[in-house]
């Protein structure tokens, strides 16, 4: 990956979108409270929609351009303003990660290794594929989206940065399904986003009947439940 | 002393002057555009000048619990910030004196005065200077490999380290869109931020012992040897700014020193130009943000640490 | 003899005499670039154990490290031996410290693997009996167990290592060791190495064999402390280098594992190093820490060198060697000087506790402006001889883009975060050894009442400390050195011209360049920079001659603030202690009394205790000590102390001697 620049803007843009991705990822894994989370998720999607847009217009495709659009409206827009309002009424402190299981700076460079260990392996299984410039570049981004998601919701103690980490899973899924088939049909992306979106809400309500009844957020405090 | 090596000296006498006489300019600027969008109307942007003149013309008081480190460390510390910025090339794609040191030693020359400033602090027997330097060992302890990483990965990109060929080099390739020097990119600004001690790592308007970093352990300095350290603190930060306009936003540099006059001189103007418009990038940004608490500060230095570390992966893979 | 001084003088410089010998030796085999061999059949009909020598150019190398440091040290040791006279003998102190010279030049000369064994030995019992020098301590006798018990595992697996060498060649000369290296099976190429990193590994310190550094140095005396951190760790990297370059040879790309291993150990042994020295308050035990941080980055460079060469990188390997030799040489120069600096204060405070000391740099001017000097240069900070060797290492980091292999380029990646931190690290840790100790006000009235070290103890730290100027200042006299010593066909690394500068050249990104570094020219630039605001300040007065007024410390209003109002080195380390909290697992007491148990605003203390957990001690030694004395505890019972089970064993073991000889196959 080390070559100089080629002149063609359309990689440039691939490779900017790219980075913006991993870097708003690592946005959620540095920032401690939920409003952070939640923008840098939407400064994801949005980022999402673009790339989403940009292979739009190359393979010209139009019902890309409508889970763009989609993505823009349902991921940028409407699940971030629905879990604020639903978290409205949970105390300030519960939406504060402040005494994680793995400690910011550690998750930090653990991300940076499940960066490199993503593309090792996306390089390793696909080098003999034949894939074209869309799949190269994001491919490798989708599977870090979903590991460092993953490692969020495996290293975090409050139950909102476990619904941020599922949303990137899902984002990176998303991205691996639009870079590798250019598109499956429009009807199971609107039926992924309305999955995605019941999910959030259930998730939400159960949260806030998790504040409700154990006065707190911390997922630790789910082991009372188990039967003894 | 051939004619060229005549007047690649001069050059760098010259470069030196300007960005030793610019440093405090830069300082008025970010001041003031700090105050516009605060909706003040500020001082003028030659107000640092002003204080500078006036410092030096004032009495010194220093501490009787003081050493010899405390009288010295001024001079060290401007000795040391001077002769790294005489190495790095600033107006023109050219370190005269590149041969004998590179951006290694550059990095090592404002760790010594680092060094120096810390050890300043304790020397005063002040519990101020003492939570400065506590504080500043902390964060010093992060700036300083994030510094390192982020040159090895502009190192791995255009290879060496040496400051004039890293320039240029640049300079030919024009601004890189690859995810390594974008990850570099991130990882420079935040240690930028740190490193000039601005918002959200440490601010430099207080002098209130909850926040202060840099600004505690210089608390007993005042007169000549207060402004010596202000000014070399103008002309770390323009050096380093300038070092981030010559290395990821190469726009207008030429590629070498023989390319005639009018392209050097539009060069310079935009170096100066680029400087001028990131450091107004800064200032707001600081107008924007909180001071972070002293132990999250840690996290966005680590962040700048991952960020080089990805983007060496990226070179590698 | 009774009078200590000339019991001192008898001891000490016939001591730095023969060092200044051994620097000669060493040095005319550097110039004439020819070995110097001396062999005596010691054995009738026993050939292979012979006491033999041969100074080859490594050996030289190293010799001439253990010559710089102990002339330097002996000379030191005059004065210093003073603080025990009357309480311990000097004598003792004197021959012991003769005897460990002399040990460690005929390690380095020998070339044998049994009298390399036998002198080893002889190294380790010397120096344990200068650890437990101060005997009446029980803590020193302790720290004296674990060094001998840790140096004894080392022992047995570089015996190990050679037996595995022997069996290969059927000889113990180091002759024939060499003459096999091209022809080992890998596999046995691989255990010897791992046998020889994990043996010399113990010795010179490496994570997580470390455990015996942080309690052997702060017991022994502080020369003694000087010459086994400055030199007896370097015996080790003797061994690992003489090993690996000459028996194990590495040459194809298979053997890059084996650098790899070393690059892994380095790196992590620099970051737990620097970790633990940067929360320590006790003087003594932070420099041990510090040992182990620079051994980390010499074997650092040394794997960097095997990986180099496994894939035929000459001058990169040359380069990185270079880089790790050198630093071989700065640690040795460095840490003797602080060491001695340490015992300087030591001897005059009586306390290797930091905060007890403060405002040294009044009472002792030139031991503060020595330990000053050590400081810079262990910090890696230009212009002194410990940022050449950094600037070599990070040259050779920046070079593993051109290694074939895209793990190995990683790891080495992930190695170099470990290294910056380390470096980062390190200057902050001795602006804390430095700044709490010599600096602000006295906190003891030891402090207040020390005085400046004896003449020939700052002559000892003179040498060293202008050791670390040249060094830096003027880095062809090593790098020279250097190059003859291992015969490097310096290639990409040009290091011949004097005066002229340090240049690495490669190619990376598909642009070649050359990296460059001429630290006289450096010199000359800061000096006249210097000149140049001297004249500045002295032009623009603007016509105001200003004064300077002394008067104390602004205290806010509050009156006169005492020492306990000053930083502590514990607790300008907290912000560290707090960012790393995961490694260190700090466990922070608060005990708050009350004057009255209904009032809790009105405190009568408070008393805070911090304390940092080894991990390498509760996790990995204490389990294993527990689980040895629980074996060794059954194995007492056969020991019951009646005369007829003794018999019945003898019995026994005679039966079945008996039973092997008749059923023999």
């Amino acid at each position: 990956m080390g070559e100089m620049r080629t002149q063609v803007p359309l990689s440039d843009l691939l490779t900017l979108s790219a980075v913006g991705l991993l870097v708003s990822t690592f946005g959620v894994v540095v920032r401690r409270s939920f409003a952070g989370w939640l923008s840098a998720y939407r400064y994801q999607s949005i980022i999402l929609a673009g790339s989403t847009a940009v292979i739009a217009y190359e393979t010209g495709v139009w019902e890309i351009y409508a889970a763009a659009a989609l993505t823009l409206a349902v991921k940028a827009v409407v699940i971030p303003r629905l879990l604020v309002r639903v978290t409205g009424s949970v105390r300030d402190e519960f939406k504060i990660e402040a005494n994680p299981f793995v400690s910011v700076r550690l998750s930090l460079l653990i991300s940076t290794l499940l960066v490199a260990l993503s593309y090792g392996l996306v390089r390793q299984t696909l080098a003999s594929a034949n894939l074209d410039v869309f799949a190269v570049t994001y491919l490798p981004v989708s599977v870090s989206l979903f590991f460092i998601g993953l490692f969020v919701m495996v290293s975090r103690r409050m139950a909102l940065n476990q619904v941020v980490g599922l949303l990137i899973i899902e984002n990176g899924l998303f991205l691996f399904t639009t870079a590798l088939t250019q598109g499956v049909s429009l009807i199971i992306e609107v039926g992924i986003l309305a999955d995605i979106l019941v999910g959030v809400m259930i998730s939400a309500l159960l949260l806030l009947r998790m504040s409700q009844t154990f006065d707190s957020f911390d997922i630790a405090s789910l082991e009372k439940l188990k039967d003894d | 002393m051939t004619a060229q090596a005549l007047e690649v000296v001069a050059i760098g006498a010259l470069q030196l002057v300007a960005v030793f006489a610019l440093a405090p300019l830069l300082t008025g600027i970010m001041r003031k555009v700090k105050a516009r969008t605060q909706k003040r109307i500020g001082a003028s942007v030659f107000q640092p000048y002003y204080d500078l003149s006036k410092l030096w013309r004032k009495d010194e008081v220093v501490s009787d619990y003081s050493s010899w480190i405390f009288r010295s460390t001024p001079w060290i510390v401007a000795v040391a910030t001077i002769t790294a910025a005489l190495f790095i090339p600033v107006f023109v794609p050219l370190s005269p004196f590149s041969a004998a040191g590179d951006v290694l030693l550059v990095l090592g020359l404002l760790a010594l005065a680092r060094f120096f400033t810390m050890l300043a602090g304790i020397d005063a027997a002040s519990a101020f200077g003492g939570i400065g330097t506590s504080r500043e060992m902390m964060m010093s302890s992060l700036i300083e490999p994030g510094l390192f990483l982020t040159i090895f990965v502009v190192s791995l990109t255009f290879g060496g380290t040496n400051l004039t060929s890293l320039v240029s080099a640049a300079a030919r390739t024009g601004i890189v869109i690859a995810p390594t020097m974008l990850f570099g990119l991130i990882s420079f600004l935040i240690i930028i931020f740190a490193e000039t001690g601005r918002l959200p790592f440490d601010n430099p308007a207080t002098h209130l012992e909850l926040t202060m970093v840099h600004e505690a352990m210089l608390l007993e300095y005042s007169g000549r040897s207060l402004a010596l350290i202000e000014w070399s603190q103008s002309t770390k930060q323009l050096a380093l700014l300038a070092l981030l306009a010559n290395l990821f936003l190469p726009l207008g540099m030429p590629a070498s020193i023989d390319a005639g006059l009018l392209p050097l001189g539009v060069g310079a103007l935009m170096t100066l130009a680029k400087v001028a418009l990131l450091a107004m990038a800064v200032a707001y940004v600081e107008t924007r943000v909180a001071k972070w608490r002293l132990f999250r500060v840690a996290d966005l230095l680590t962040a700048a640490i991952a960020s080089a570390m990805v983007g060496m992966i990226f070179f590698y893979l | 003899m009774r009078d200590p001084r000339r019991e001192a003088i008898a001891s000490f410089v016939p001591a730095a005499a023969s060092s200044l010998l051994t620097v000669a030796l060493s040095v005319s085999v550097l110039l004439s670039a020819s070995a110097f061999r001396l062999s005596s059949p010691m054995i009738e009909g026993m050939p292979s154990i012979s006491l033999s020598f041969y100074v080859d150019g490594t050996a030289a190398f190293f010799m001439l490290i253990i010559g710089l440091v102990s002339a330097s040290v002996s000379i030191y040791s005059l004065g210093y031996a003073g603080s025990y006279s009357g309480k311990h003998s000097i004598k003792v102190l004197g021959s012991m410290l003769n005897l460990f010279v002399l040990s460690m030049v005929l390690v380095t000369a020998t070339n044998n693997a049994f009298s390399f064994l036998l002198f080893w030995e002889l190294m380790s019992l010397v120096s344990f009996i200068l650890v437990v020098y101060e005997h009446e301590k029980e803590a020193n006798l302790r720290s004296g167990i674990t060094y001998l018990i840790m140096t004894h595992i080392g022992t047995a697996l570089i015996t190990a290592a050679f037996l595995v060498l022997y069996f290969q060649t059927g000889s113990l000369s180091f002759d024939s060791f060499r003459s096999a290296a091209g022809h080992l099976a890998p596999f046995t190429k691989d255990l010897v190495f791992v046998l020889a990193l994990v043996g010399f590994g113990t010795k010179a310190g490496l994570v997580p064999m470390h455990i015996w550094l942080p309690r052997a140095h702060p017991s022994a005396p502080s020369n003694v402390s000087a010459l086994m951190s400055g030199v007896m760790l370097k015996v080790g990297i003797y061994g690992l280098v003489r090993v690996t370059l000459d028996f194990v040879a590495p040459s194809t790309p298979a053997d890059a594992w084996l650098g790899l291993l070393m690059v892994v150990a380095g790196s992590s042994s620099a970051l737990v190093g620097v970790l633990y020295a940067s929360v320590e308050h006790d003087i003594k035990r932070a420099l041990a820490y510090h040992s182990v941080e620079n051994i980390g980055i010499i074997v650092l460079g040394l794997g960097l060198s095997v990986v180099f060469m496994s894939f035929g990188l000459e001058s990169l390997a040359a380069l990185a060697l270079l880089a790790s030799m050198y630093h071989s040489l700065n640690h040795a120069v460095f840490k003797g000087l602080l060491f001695m600096g340490a015992g300087s204060v030591l001897m005059r405070t009586g306390t290797a506790d930091m905060n007890q000391m403060g405002g040294l740099v009044k009472k002792m001017p030139w031991t503060s402006l020595f330990f000053l000097i050590g400081s810079i240069a262990i910090a890696g900070l230009p212009p002194l001889n410990g940022f050449i060797s950094e600037w070599l290492t990070m040259q050779a980091l920046l070079s593993s883009s051109q290694v074939p292999n895209v793990v190995l380029q990683l790891s080495i990646g992930f190695a170099s975060i470990a290294f910056a931190l380390t470096l980062g690290l390190a200057s902050a840790t001795f602006v804390k050894l430095f700044g709490i100790s010599f600096l602000s006000r006295p906190r003891s009235k030891a402090a207040e009442d020390a005085t400046e070290a004896p003449r020939s103890m700052l002559a000892g730290m003179t040498i060293a400390g202008s050791l670390c100027v040249v060094l830096g200042a003027l880095p062809f006299v090593a790098t020279s050195t250097i190059a003859s010593a291992f015969g490097f066909d310096m290639g990409l690394v040009s290091t011949y011209a004097p005066f002229g500068p340090l240049t690495v050249g490669y190619a990376a990104g598909g642009l070649k360049s050359a990296s460059s570094l001429s630290m006289p020219t450096v010199v000359l630039l800061v000096g006249s920079v210097g000149a140049a605001l001297l004249g500045f300040v002295a032009v623009a007065g603007f016509g105001r001659k200003t004064t300077t007024r002394r008067y104390t410390t602004w205290e806010g209003g509050f009156g006169a603030l005492d020492e306990r109002t000053e930083y502590t080195a514990t607790s300008l380390s907290q912000p560290i202690r707090t960012v790393f909290k995961s490694f260190f697992r700090p466990r922070t007491e608060v005990d708050r009394k009350y004057h009255s148990d209904s009032n809790k605003l009105t405190k009568r203390s408070v008393t805070v205790t911090t304390e940092t957990r080894e991990i390498f001690e509760d996790q990995l030694y204490s389990p294993a000590t527990r689980a040895v004395v629980a074996v060794l505890d059954r194995v007492r019972r056969i020991q019951t102390g009646k005369i007829n089970s003794y018999l019945l064993y003898v019995m026994i073991a005679t039966i079945l001697l008996l039973a092997l000889v008749v059923f023999q196959p």
